[in-house]
């Protein structure tokens, strides 16, 4: 688990953006309002809009495939469609190394 | 980007005392200072000499506290977790023949996985007991027992439910029978008055850092009989250094290599503070504010509270529409107010209470004020309000 700060807040186009990699809960009516962002065998992130300090959990077999995960979610949100395509292709990079870890199972047989 | 610092203008509010308590006694954390402050004494292990024999004190400390003797009994490990492992795997080894075992539902992973893997390794059968209205009786293990039962595992008190389970029965029938009886006090001692004296367990497992206020590292147990129980740790103990084999007198027998000096002077410290406040007084507070936070969270709409009536000062509830973790997360950072979230290292009362999600553990000590408990509800209140949870996903 990490937690950072942030150069700049979280912003609602960021959770928007999350919307297309994972699940996001929000709870909105909160005086600060939460997230959380779940990507399975990923990451899971946890925070409240307009703060700069996240908490960051990797998924303990993958860390060293999934560490700079949160990194590249906040590189490519700045490029807007574009960056969604490219961190798709990214994560299905990252799934063929989960895979090969994971080695083969009965559905790959 | 750099590694985030909590900082919050509000004061903190701790209920995650059955993790571990904080803060600890001033005295407790003095006593550990003086003891660090000087070369440890320890007749065998140095030529220096002292006033003060922290391991022998802190037996005649125990002794008094449970009411019962001789001090040897009582031996030190580095938790309860240790203690369980050292009797579990200990008994185990000395009975050297395959055996049933008996456990149950409201057991911590120290008891449940050392008597998985010996279950798995094919050393022991083993049955767990359900429990019902939130405890174990002894009617419930009595069925359990068969002619090859020769072990009994059983937590005194729930780290999840908080209650508190009536021993005393159990240990005569299991006694009477030729049982083996460890009970797992890590949650009791210090909490509630336990009168070794008249229950008579095989093994009573009790820890340091919890309501005993030491520090972290230090645990132990009280065992009568310790022929029982084989050997399986070996290694100095500042006596006899010709002999090869390990001593078999008590306590060198369970205690192999240097003591936990800090951990045993705050255990020490930490039960002569219990003893000049009174267990009773403590134990009022306790009691107090357990059910004052009750009383709150009742009020609250949304809110399950798992045991109403606990016998100890733990408190599980859950929040509806909000994921446990997510509560305890909100109620850390943005109301500076700690619990402990998930399952508790308790998997099989969670897969009876909530289907096996987890819930939300507030729990409480001597040193947690009204206050605090009226503005942690309060926060737990403004969370359930929120609970109108959005999920979004593509």
């Amino acid at each position: 688990m990490k937690e950072y700060v942030l150069d700049e807040p979280l912003t609602e186009g960021f959770l928007k953006f999350l919307e297309k990699f994972g699940t996001v809960r929000s709870l909105e009516q909160l005086k600060k309002p939460y997230f959380s962002f779940e990507k399975e065998q990923f990451i899971s992130i946890k925070g409240f809009v307009g703060d700069c300090n996240v908490e960051v959990r990797y998924k303990k077999e993958f860390q060293d495939l999934v560490a700079d995960y949160f990194h590249l979610l906040l590189f490519y949100e700045r490029e807007g469609e574009r960056g969604i395509a490219k961190l798709k292709g990214v994560e299905e990079s990252i799934r063929d190394k989960m895979k090969v870890r994971m080695g083969p199972s009965d559905g790959n047989r | 980007m750099e590694n985030a610092q909590q900082d919050t203008n509000s004061p903190l509010i701790y209920l995650n005392n059955a993790a571990t308590t904080w803060p600890k006694p001033a005295g407790v954390l003095e006593e550990v200072a003086d003891c660090l402050r000087q070369p440890f004494y320890e007749p065998g292990r140095t030529t220096g000499d002292g006033s003060l024999h922290y391991p022998s004190a802190a037996r005649e400390v125990l002794a008094t506290f449970f009411h019962t003797g001789p001090p040897e009994n009582f031996i030190f490990t580095q938790n309860a977790t240790d203690s369980l492992n050292h009797l579990i795997h200990g008994f185990v080894k000395k009975t050297d023949v395959p055996f049933h075992a008996i456990t149950t539902e409201l057991e911590h992973n120290s008891v449940l996985r050392p008597l998985t893997t010996l279950e798995q390794e094919g050393a022991i059968t083993l049955s767990v007991v359900p429990f019902t209205d939130n405890t174990v009786s002894l009617a419930a293990i009595k069925k359990a027992i068969c002619p090859e039962t020769r072990l009994v595992v059983m937590t005194h008190g729930s780290n999840v439910l908080g209650s508190v389970q009536d021993i005393k029965p159990i240990a005569e029938y299991l006694k009477a029978n030729d049982i083996f009886f460890i009970v797992d006090g890590a949650q009791t001692a210090g909490h509630i008055p336990v009168d070794l004296s008249d229950i008579p367990v095989g093994a009573f497992v009790f820890t340091g850092h919890k309501a005993l206020f030491g520090i972290p590292g230090i645990g132990g147990f009280y065992i009568p009989g310790p022929d029982a129980v084989a050997i399986i740790r070996q290694g100095g103990t500042g006596t006899d250094s010709r002999t090869l084999t390990h001593p078999i007198g008590m306590p060198e027998r369970f205690e192999a290599g240097t003591h936990n000096y800090p951990g045993i002077a705050s255990l020490y410290a930490g039960i002569r503070f219990i003893t000049s406040m009174g267990l009773e007084a403590i134990g009022k507070k306790n009691t107090d504010l357990t059910r004052g936070f009750i009383r709150e969270l009742k009020d609250i709409r949304g809110i399950t509270i798992y045991n109403e009536n606990p016998g100890l000062p733990v408190v599980s509830f859950d929040i509806a529409g909000i994921d446990n973790h997510d509560a305890g997360f909100i109620l850390a950072r943005a109301y500076n107010t700690i619990t402990r979230t998930g399952l508790h290292c308790a998997p099989l009362v969670h897969e009876r209470i909530d289907g096996g999600k987890g819930c939300i553990r507030a729990s409480f000590s001597y040193f947690n004020t009204c206050d605090e408990c009226r503005a942690a509800a309060e926060a737990i209140h403004e969370v359930a309000e929120s609970a109108d949870t959005q999920v979004h996903s593509d």
